[in-house]
């Protein structure tokens, strides 16, 4: 027995240290499987162009990612390399875990990011790019060709001739007793009430509308998010809802494209695309968003790559992620997948995206229209308690009650952390 | 409660001049008692001791650049103040006094069901207590899909029946029907456990009370009545104090199918709790709420003790 356990132990001596001659460079992200499964053929190229690294992908669900995250510091087992979601960016920073990229990521690469994937990537403290991606994203008006032929709705072509709130509440209505359609309107609410989608999707509408979630200036939430623009705003999608004009939220994310048609627009993310125009094929119709005031607003930011700075080899974690960034099937999956690009060689190649492509109109918004959400190390906050704030108005509570409750939730928070230096001095 | 009374007389014996046999007693006792005592301090008096002095700071979730402050009872003034905790303790309570009546009578009618001699009997417990092992995420999954509006499986057969006369109900997306809607779930996933509880307690009622019931001429009801219910009476109030207890935990229905919502009609205190911990990364303002948890089910629970002394069970 006693032999049996000491031959144990000196094998696993043995097979520990045979790992030790290997750097193993851990990466967590998250995904869909068909993502998860790429990821996992990129590390099996790169470890084969580099046969003394060992690459191990660490998943963690989209939904629980932050959890998890702060699960791995809580245990100090940060990754070398995290995807992480683009808003969420300046509270890691703040917080201390990510590093400068810049030196440790192929300049082909850096040269090659758009100006909105630079943006999703900047810490606004330092201006420096702490994080990067292939990819980028967008929110469109999807909407059934038929039923807008039926209405005599006006089809703008480019973002500078979006619908007015006018228009598309009037399109709403003549919609709302067109016959076949069941509900006007997807916004998918069947993601669910809690999902970065809220704040992503409808937050642009508030900015478009002339507010914000909170004063980029100031870093204060109280007199913006709970101004009478964002009430205005949000009263509107209220009375949506109560018109039976919107999809419900337990009617599931396929009502566009479902059997009969039910849903006439989807106000979908860039990804939604694919799904629906396998399904639909030349009847989907791809509009830039609405204007609701004065000008027009897009979301953008997707999953993006970043360093930790526990990384004991940040030199090839930046390694891996040039060769993930310039891989050719990575590309391919990712074209297929209808992504929307943040490498400008990327949008060269994409045929979806380019010049007279059917989501043109998606890629021009990221140039014209595209607002971050704000960052700000609050962030966890702002966006949980705009989601709760939406949830109570969706449901018909009090808009203005909501909104001041939310505001005042981010405020105390910021009190709560002073301010977040340095975000407290004000520019 | 017997090792207070067995406990009594050592110490009465302590107060006689202390002999050598008595102090090895003690000794022994002492060591005795120690594992336990050293295991509880450990797992449960230190931690709650900790959380109730994390309660007291500002401590985020994972470590920050601002310095953590001591904050007094701030964190619990703030929920006090907060309209969503006073909701969610509403919301845990009205699942409770929903899920009582619903997930013991079925537990117990299925149990009076399955102690007759029926064909086929232990492959129907089997069978009943089936969901009862099914992981409850899982349950949630499918359950989620039967609850689809307007046209998931519930609904249809609801039309079916109805010959249409019924709307279809957006069970778990109308803040009037989703938290009845979670306490139709987790009523069918839990009960097979009270089942066999009252299973046990109806198996342990002798057959000679039956017989001696029968001979002076009672019915079925009667024996029912009269020997059943009294003969169930621990049980009743045990299977009641579990309930209960479970129906204070409420989280993983609602974090898999409502998140809380709609309009926070199923937002309960543990959800809310792990959501400021995680989703907002406020430690301290969690532990909090879990303190003032703790306080509410120890408050349960000493009214239910009350309970069991009065059955003197």
């Amino acid at each position: 027995m006693g032999k049996r356990l000491l031959s144990l132990l000196m094998a696993s001596a043995a097979l520990s240290g045979f790992a030790e001659a290997k750097t193993v460079i851990h990466v967590m992200h998250q995904g869909d499987p068909g993502w998860v499964a790429t990821y996992g053929d990129v590390a099996k190229r790169f470890e084969a162009a580099n046969p003394d690294v060992d690459i191990e992908l660490i998943y963690a669900p989209h939904d629980a990612y932050n959890e998890k995250f702060s699960a791995a510091v809580m245990s100090r087992q940060l990754p070398d390399i995290m995807e992480l979601d683009a808003p969420f960016l300046a509270n890691y920073v703040w917080s201390g875990y990510l590093q400068p990229i810049k030196l440790l990521i192929d300049q082909d690469v850096l040269d090659d990011m758009t100006e909105s994937n630079i943006a999703q990537g900047t810490y606004p403290v330092d201006k420096d790019l702490y994080a990067v991606g292939l990819t980028d994203s967008s929110v469109v008006l999807y909407g059934n060709r038929k039923y807008l032929e039926a209405i005599g709705a006006r089809i703008p072509t480019s973002v500078d001739d979006a619908w007015t709130r006018e228009e598309f509440e009037g399109y709403l209505e003549k919609l709302s007793k067109l016959e076949g359609v069941k509900w006007p309107i997807d916004t998918f609410r069947g993601y669910g009430i809690k999902t970065e989608w809220i704040t992503y999707a409808y937050g642009p509408i508030l900015q478009s509308a002339g507010c914000d979630l909170i004063d980029r200036k100031t870093w204060k939430s109280v007199g913006t998010l709970d101004s009478d623009a964002c009430v205005d705003a949000l009263s509107m999608m209220q009375t949506w809802i109560k018109n039976g004009w919107v999809v419900p939220q337990s009617s599931g994310t396929n009502q566009f494209f479902a059997e009969g048609h039910p849903a006439a627009l989807a106000l979908g993310g860039h990804w939604f695309y694919a799904e629906a125009a396998a399904s639909m094929k030349d009847d989907v119709v791809v509009m830039p968003l609405p204007k609701f005031g004065p000008k027009g607003v897009s979301p953008n930011g997707t999953w993006i790559w970043g360093i930790t700075t526990a990384s004991e080899h940040p030199e090839i974690a930046g390694k891996f992620i040039s060769f993930m960034l310039k891989d050719k099937q990575f590309r391919d999956y990712a074209r297929d997948d209808s992504a929307y690009p943040g490498l400008k060689s990327f949008a060269a190649d994409s045929p979806l995206y380019d010049d007279g492509g059917p989501m043109a109109v998606a890629f021009e918004q990221a140039s014209k229209t595209a607002v971050a959400r704000p960052p700000h190390p609050a962030y966890p906050i702002i966006t949980s308690a705009f989601m709760g704030a939406v949830d109570e108005i969706f449901n018909g509570g009090d808009v203005k009650a909501a909104l001041t409750a939310a505001a005042e939730k981010i405020d105390e928070d910021i009190d709560e952390n002073d301010g977040y230096p340095p975000f407290d001095e004000q520019p | 409660m017997t090792l207070q009374q067995s406990a009594l007389p050592t110490t009465m014996a302590a107060a006689r001049p202390a002999s050598r046999r008595d102090k090895s007693r003690l000794y022994q006792e002492m060591s005795m008692l120690a594992p336990a005592v050293i295991l509880l301090t450990i797992f449960l008096i230190v931690p709650f001791l900790l959380s109730f002095w994390t309660a007291m700071t500002n401590q985020p979730l994972v470590p920050r650049p601002t310095p953590v402050r001591f904050v007094g009872f701030n964190n619990f003034l703030r929920i006090l103040r907060d309209d969503l905790f006073w909701t969610s303790l509403w919301n845990v309570s009205r699942f409770t006094f929903w899920i009582l009546p619903v997930q013991c009578g079925l537990a117990f009618a299925t149990a009076l069901l399955l102690h007759q001699k029926l064909p086929f009997r232990n492959f129907f417990r089997g069978l009943f207590f089936l969901p009862a092992i099914t992981s409850m995420v899982v349950v949630c999954v499918i359950w989620g899909t039967l609850f689809q509006y307007p046209t998931g499986p519930l609904n249809q057969v609801i039309g079916f029946v109805s010959g249409g006369s019924i709307r279809p109900i957006d069970w778990l997306g109308d803040p009037d029907w989703a938290m009845f809607s979670i306490v139709l779930l987790s009523a069918w996933q839990a009960y097979g456990f009270q089942m066999i509880v009252y299973l046990a307690g109806l198996q342990g009622i002798p057959d000679e009370l039956y017989d001696a019931a029968r001979i002076d001429g009672a019915n079925a009801l009667q024996r029912f009545w009269h020997v059943t219910m009294p003969g169930l009476r621990p049980t009743h109030v045990f299977v009641l104090v579990i309930t209960t207890i479970q129906a204070f935990k409420l989280y993983t229905q609602v974090a898999i199918l409502t998140q809380g919502g709609p309009k926070s009609s199923t937002e309960t205190v543990v959800h809310y709790m792990v959501r400021s911990g995680f989703e907002e990364q406020k430690l301290g303002h969690a532990s909090a709420v879990s303190v003032i948890l703790f306080l509410i089910v120890l408050v349960i629970a000493l009214l239910q003790r009350q309970l069991l002394r009065r059955y003197d069970v």
